[in-house]
């Protein structure tokens, strides 16, 4: 059983996970998870060290980090999207890894966030991870709600038009633009607002929470899950974050066993663990429970 | 259709006009400098051999790719250098030659979707409405890539119909269908025209088909408009006949 400190990771990791498949879930490969987790992140280690927090910061003052985050990122997506989202497959994926490029090295190297040593001594929230547990398993069972509700909404249908055909998506008078921009957006503001948490979380911030490997560990989490269904982004984040961590007893050898896991996941779970007919399966299981 | 009727199709004000259109993909001149007009609730079939250029124009008219030259407008507003989704939203919907159905939703999604801009909160009972017009409702909950020939051919319809068009152009919306099928379509095109008061433009192969169907046609060659009238006008072209069957020169 993890810890309560493994489980607060992992509940960022589903958060994080869900971040990368929003894009995906209209058909865009995005990278750019790690750059507005850095933002948010950054942006709470500032917002809480220059504010007098002696040691602890209010509740109330975190979730305002959260909002100003959020909006923040939100303009930087809106910003970064319009010209990026009109490259497509490996090519947004690459302008994407530019941008958490950028942001890494202007974390580096701004005056006021700490160079590579970052920022220390975040004040905490809680004394405790249970408090982190409620805070991001709030979040996340918040997501869970709202991308539940997108499956059978307008967005969300027009998300998964664009990904199987988004010529013919337009043709039905969809502005395909602006609803890959929606995801995108939306996917910053989930990262961003995830960086909050994780900020006050690690008590330390710097440069390296958002670089490329972050990247790719997070759209692993996207490919081992599954990228059909919201529910395949949240077990492969809990899944992979675990990992690691669950390995410790097997010394050195646990970095090469987790590569394997990811290298070797697509081999035997092509469509990722939870699957479109997993889902159908457990729709009927459901059913048959309801109808006595 | 009688030549009579066609005359006063020909004499109405014109809603959609071509003037002067061309496209030009590199060194292929694809369509050159082709103009006509079709009339509100008219149907107006276009014919050609292949490569001929009648898809092409059929993605000017619904902003897939912009005119080189030339000037398209729909109901007085102009098309040419609109986006498919602007185009849509101004009333003219398409189908696709090679069908491009959504194939990972199923055949109600795919009418939800295009949906899209309709008001209300319960979208689901119009999609059905529209698939039990096309005899698909049975097969509401299947994924679209499951379905037979003809009942695509019917959803990429439906589909376009629900985008509530005023003018709506068929690409081959009978190729591969067979001759009871084909009848039906025939039948269920003219009813459709009425009840959803369509301006419909057909391209199709299967000439006696159009024939049946429409008030006048056009014939592309070459990218060229080389004919233009009622079937039967079209039928005695000496200039057709030779596209066709290729004059002894």
């Amino acid at each position: 059983m993890p810890d309560n400190g493994l489980l607060v990771q992992m509940i960022l990791g589903a958060l994080l996970g869900l971040s990368v498949y929003l894009p995906m879930a209209a058909g865009q490969l995005s990278l750019a998870t790690p750059a507005f987790y850095a933002v948010g992140g950054t942006l709470a280690a500032l917002m809480a060290t220059h504010a007098d927090h002696q040691g602890t910061i209010s509740l109330g003052a975190v979730l305002w980090e959260m909002v100003v985050a959020g909006a923040l990122t939100a303009a930087l997506a809106t910003l970064v999207g319009l010209p990026v989202l009109r490259l497509r497959g490996i090519y947004l994926a690459i302008a994407t890894i530019a941008l958490v490029e950028i942001v890494r090295v202007a974390i580096l190297n701004l005056p006021f966030t700490g160079g590579a040593t970052g920022i220390f001594g975040i004040p905490q929230p809680f004394h405790h991870p249970l408090g982190y547990i409620t805070l991001s398993g709030g979040l996340l069972a918040l997501c869970g709600w709202a991308f539940q509700r997108l499956e059978t909404s307008r967005l969300g249908r027009a998300m998964a038009a664009i990904r199987d055909d988004e010529l013919a998506t337009r043709c039905m008078g969809i502005n395909t633009t602006r609803v890959k921009l929606s995801a995108f957006v939306a996917s910053a503001v989930l990262a961003g607002v995830t960086g909050v948490i994780a900020a006050h979380y690690l008590n330390t911030w710097n440069a390296r929470q958002g670089s490329f490997d972050v990247a790719i560990t997070t759209l692993a989490f996207v490919i081992l899950g599954g990228s059909r269904s919201w529910l395949g982004p949240v077990i492969g984040g809990l899944l992979l974050t675990a990992l690691p961590e669950l390995l410790r007893p097997v010394g050195d050898l646990r970095l090469v066993l987790f590569g394997l896991v990811i290298l070797l996941g697509p081999v035997f779970f092509p469509q990722g663990l939870i699957t479109p007919a997993l889902l159908e399966k457990l729709g009927r299981w459901k059913l048959r429970r309801l109808k006595p | 259709m009688e030549t009579a009727e066609a005359e006063a199709m020909s004499e109405q004000a014109a809603s959609l006009e071509l003037h002067g259109v061309s496209r030009r993909f590199g060194g292929l001149q694809a369509l050159s400098d082709v103009s006509f007009s079709v009339q509100e609730g008219e149907i107006f079939g276009l014919i050609g051999p292949n490569g001929a250029g009648k898809t092409t124009l059929f993605n000017l008219l619904s902003g897939v790719t912009p005119p080189t030259s030339g000037m398209i407008r729909w109901r007085g507003k102009r098309c040419h250098g609109l986006s498919p989704d602007a185009l849509n939203r101004l009333g003219i919907a398409r189908t696709f030659q090679n069908l491009r159905l959504f194939g990972e939703l199923t055949v109600l999604e795919n009418v939800l979707v295009a949906l899209h801009h309709q008001a209300g909160a319960q979208l689901e009972p119009q999609a059905l409405a529209l698939l039990e017009e096309l005899d698909l409702a049975h097969l509401a909950d299947r994924r679209a890539d499951e379905l037979a020939y003809g009942n695509r051919r019917r959803l990429e319809i439906a589909r376009a119909l629900a985008t509530k068009p005023t003018l709506l152009l068929l690409d081959e919306p009978a190729a591969g269908m067979n001759p009871s099928e084909k009848d039906q379509l025939c039948d269920l095109l003219a009813e459709m025209r009425q009840r959803h008061q369509l301006t419909l433009i057909v391209i199709e192969h299967h000439v006696p088909l159009l024939m049946q169907l429409c008030h006048r046609m056009a014939v592309l060659d070459f990218g060229r408009l080389i004919a233009l009238g009622s079937p039967e006008q079209i039928r005695t072209n000496p200039r057709v006949i030779e596209a066709y069957l290729g004059g002894a020169r």
